[in-house]
């Protein structure tokens, strides 16, 4: 077949398959959006809009770190333990000391500030175990986020005695989680979570350290042979996926007052799944935290219309796997397309 | 006895590759029981005859008959049903499984999915038994050296009943002992009534172990003949590289620079205390057959692998680590291109500046205008056929895609440039191209290390030409006087 100049004029100027996908998906949200606004009630309303765009704050904010991770071509599966240990830290670090009989009512009663700054300090450590197995010892990323995932959901069980810390903890411990912009319902998490994924934007998209981290999971061994130092680029991203964790796990603490092993468990899985639903690719070197925040709000349609439709909570799991597939494999199937 | 004297035929041989024609109206016949070598020099079509052979390459045109039957096989299953096995360098054992699992692999007996033992399991262990009893059946295939895997492989192969065993370089990774033990072996094979096609770059083994010989330069067929009749290896020698015309090499204008790179009993795992010296501007040439040592030379200078002796550029002594041999001021486009040198899912643009972001970014962040800017520079210098800048280098042809590898060696403005087999794989005009471009930066001063397997790319760029056997350097030689490339051929092929 013979192109024309015009058309090899329009090709040059082709967006990136990264916008397609992004906008794809757009497409996708709106659509599903559009569907629930028909199917179930008061779903238009802009309360419900505000909230579908801000009720998984927390996802979003792990799923940043994990979005990162997943374009150099490794998995963080230890972000759901890391939030229920820093959330327990936290707590146990700024309870009082020996104020009760009941040992859970104990702790180590260090000023908040303090324990707060500790707590992340644990978390930023799974980090490092993380960095230290995959990065140094070359042990695949699944295997090395797995085990880090329970030891650090098992260390907040131990710390809690395999339940929760709740009492005597200082009045300021529940000040930020629980605080919103005035005259909104907005939580200042929320607000974080914004400032975090902009954050994340610039860095992925203007930064060197954002063009390390697509050529390091576009092809790894050329990355290093061009004198990046892939070890050292993976280190940073995991304690910083851990850091973020941690931050979502202190927020959560702190909307509770409450420290609860249980915390946070499958949000591993979730953080995935918006990633992949946001067009990041499970082979490293393709995606964006754009992408993901698409995919968390249409996690958040999905979950929040099959509420609106009464369907039972034992449904929503299989709903929304149905609704993973799918999206997944209609972008995949976009973009095979694509590409002919 | 019906069989036929000649176990193959080959008739009127073509394959075209889109470029090239690979393998050029090649006729000649292989005598049943016999060990039959195949020489010729990289490109001299080999490869192709043997993979369409295999079944791995589908012929333009031309016949082959075995055992005096048409033969054609649309894959290497199939080759081997019909009676051609092949003894691949990458070898075809299953290291998880043990020694009797692997022989009987693919032909298992079942009875609703369960394995059941038969006789011909005990066949085909007695088979490698009598082949080399050290191998326990029971033995795990990962517990075995290179040598006994391949005794696995024949025992395989003559077990299955082939008539023929394709055998490709089968002692690149063997010790003498081991390469001892190959060759009784293959002389019992006449025996079993197994032809042996013989592929390798040692001219010595071929004259130990050949009964005939069959040399190949550029696609067609030079000669056939037993090698008693073949003189010497000088002999051998002038029938692979015939008459080679090469391109006119300009020796360089005025003396060279200072010394830049100096190289002091460097060693590894497979190279064997190398030497030598670079001087600014200088291009110099590492010339070896595949195995040589020529990949593992550029990758220890280049800090990738580990290395004992010691590396000096420009006075200073090199780190053993990538990263700080680039801040020295070295870079290399290494052999793999796709899958070291290029970030092929990426775009152009994000390609070219990879080496040196400095020059494209400030205080971390990029400038997304220099970047385009400098992309388009190299894509205008270098003449990258490609429509955009937002290109993905996936999408570039492979002459392409080495420019854009290339670009991103030279953006990093290195003062000494490595080129690991920089033409491999690419057409003849990119290729052209790629030496015009090495001759100017070289007349910029930086100094150019070239490793090849291609003699005429060595003789038409280098200043200086190394020639690598067996991880040692065994000769230098300067261009432009007088090029005895039947002597270089000599030397490269193990010759003393």
């Amino acid at each position: 077949m013979e192109t024309n100049p015009v058309q090899k004029g329009l090709a040059g100027m082709r967006m990136s398959n990264e916008s397609f996908i992004t906008l794809f998906m757009i497409g996708v949200l709106i659509a599903l959006f559009g569907a629930a606004c028909v199917v179930v009630p008061n779903f238009y309303l802009p309360q419900n809009m505000i909230n579908l765009l801000t009720n998984n704050w927390y996802i979003i904010i792990v799923g940043i770190g994990v979005t990162f991770l997943l374009i150099t071509g490794n998995f963080d599966m230890s972000v759901g333990g890391v939030i229920a240990l820093t959330g327990v830290l936290s707590v146990y670090f700024c309870q009082g000391a020996n104020v009760s009989r009941n040992e859970l009512a104990n702790g180590l009663g260090l000023p908040y500030g303090v324990a707060i700054a500790l707590a992340l300090l644990g978390a930023m450590s799974v980090g490092a175990i993380n960095a230290f197995f995959i990065a140094r010892l070359k042990v695949p990323s699944i295997i090395v986020t797995l085990g880090t995932m329970m030891l650090a959901r098992g260390t907040a069980q131990v710390i809690t005695r395999g339940a929760q810390r709740n009492t005597s903890l200082p009045d300021v411990f529940g000040v930020v989680g629980n605080m919103t912009i005035q005259g909104t319902s907005i939580k200042v998490s929320v607000l974080i979570m914004v400032a975090l994924v902009a954050a994340a934007f610039v860095l992925e998209k203007l930064t060197v350290f954002g063009r390390r981290t697509y050529l390091i999971g576009a092809n790894p061994e050329a990355a290093r042979l061009s004198g990046i130092k892939v070890a050292r680029h993976l280190t940073w991203l995991y304690i910083l996926s851990a850091l973020l964790a941690g931050i979502t796990g202190i927020l959560l603490a702190s909307e509770f007052k409450a420290g609860v092993s249980s915390r946070a468990t499958g949000y591993e899985f979730d953080a995935l799944v918006i990633s992949l639903l946001g067009g990041v690719s499970i082979s490293g070197g393709f995606g964006s935290v754009l992408g993901m925040f698409v995919g968390a709000v249409i996690l958040s349609v999905m979950t929040s219309s099959a509420t609106g439709l009464l369907l039972s909570p034992d449904w929503q799991f299989t709903l929304k796997g149905v609704v993973t597939f799918l999206a997944i494999l209609a972008q995949r199937y976009a973009l095979d397309r694509r590409k002919g | 006895m019906g069989l036929t004297e000649n176990v193959l035929e080959i008739r009127d041989l073509v394959k075209d590759f889109p470029s090239v024609r690979a393998v050029n109206n090649v006729s000649f016949n292989i005598r049943r029981n016999t060990v039959h070598c195949l020489v010729g020099e990289n490109g001299a079509g080999k490869s192709t005859l043997i993979k369409i052979l295999t079944g791995a390459l589908q012929r333009t045109s031309g016949r082959i008959l075995l055992n005096g039957e048409e033969y054609w096989a649309r894959n290497p299953r199939e080759a081997k049903e019909k009676g051609i096995s092949t003894l691949f360098q990458e070898l075809n054992v299953v290291d998880q499984l043990t020694v009797e699992e692997n022989l009987t692999l693919g032909m298992e007996d079942t009875t609703f999915g369960f394995l059941r033992r038969t006789d011909k399991i005990s066949r085909i262990v007695s088979v490698m038994n009598s082949l080399e009893p050290s191998i326990h059946p029971r033995q795990l295939v990962s517990t075995l050296s290179v040598a006994k895997k391949q005794i696995v492989e024949i025992a395989k192969a003559v077990a299955s009943e082939s008539d023929i065993i394709i055998m490709d370089e089968p002692t690149a990774a063997l010790s003498e002992g081991e390469i001892a033990r190959l060759f009784k072996i293959i002389k019992g094979l006449r025996e079993r009534n197994v032809t042996v096609i013989y592929i390798s770059h040692r001219l010595d083994e071929i004259f130990e172990i050949g009964d005939y010989v069959t040399v190949m330069r550029d696609g067609r067929h030079i000669d056939t003949k037993p090698l008693s009749e073949v003189k010497d290896r000088a002999e051998l020698i002038k029938m692979m590289i015939g008459k080679t015309v090469f391109e006119q090499y300009t020796p360089k204008e005025g003396p060279c620079g200072e010394v830049v790179l100096r190289v002091r009993n460097l060693s590894t795992h497979k190279l064997r205390d190398i030497s030598f010296d670079v001087h600014q501007g200088e291009i110099v040439g590492f010339y070896g057959l595949v195995g040589a040592g020529k990949t593992e030379l550029a990758r220890a200078i280049y800090g990738a692998d580990p290395y004992e002796g010691e590396i000096w550029f420009r006075g200073r002594k090199l780190p053993p680590s990538t990263d700080r041999v680039i801040a020295a001021g070295l870079a290399l486009v290494p052999e793999e291109r796709r899958s070291q040198g290029l970030f092929s899912i990426l775009t152009v643009r994000a390609n070219v500046p990879v080496m040196n972001m400095k020059k494209v970014s400030r205080k971390g962040f990029i400038s997304a205008a220099r970047e385009r800017e400098a992309t388009r520079a190299f894509i205008d210098r270098l003449r990258i056929a490609t429509s955009s800048t937002e290109k993905e280098a996936a999408k570039l042809s492979g002459g392409n895609q080495q420019k854009v590898v290339l670009s991103k060696c030279l953006f990093a403005d290195a003062d000494l440039l490595m080129l690991d087999e920089p033409t491999r794989g690419i057409d003849v005009g990119a290729k052209s191209e790629i030496y015009s471009i090495i001759r100017e930066i070289s007349a910029e001063g930086k100094s150019i290390l070239i490793f090849s397997s291609e003699l005429p790319e060595v003789i038409n760029i280098c200043d200086t030409i190394h020639l690598l056997y067996d991880g040692h350097l065994r000769e230098t030689i300067r261009n432009g006087c007088e090029i005895d490339s039947e002597r270089i051929i000599h030397i490269v092929t193990g010759g003393a």
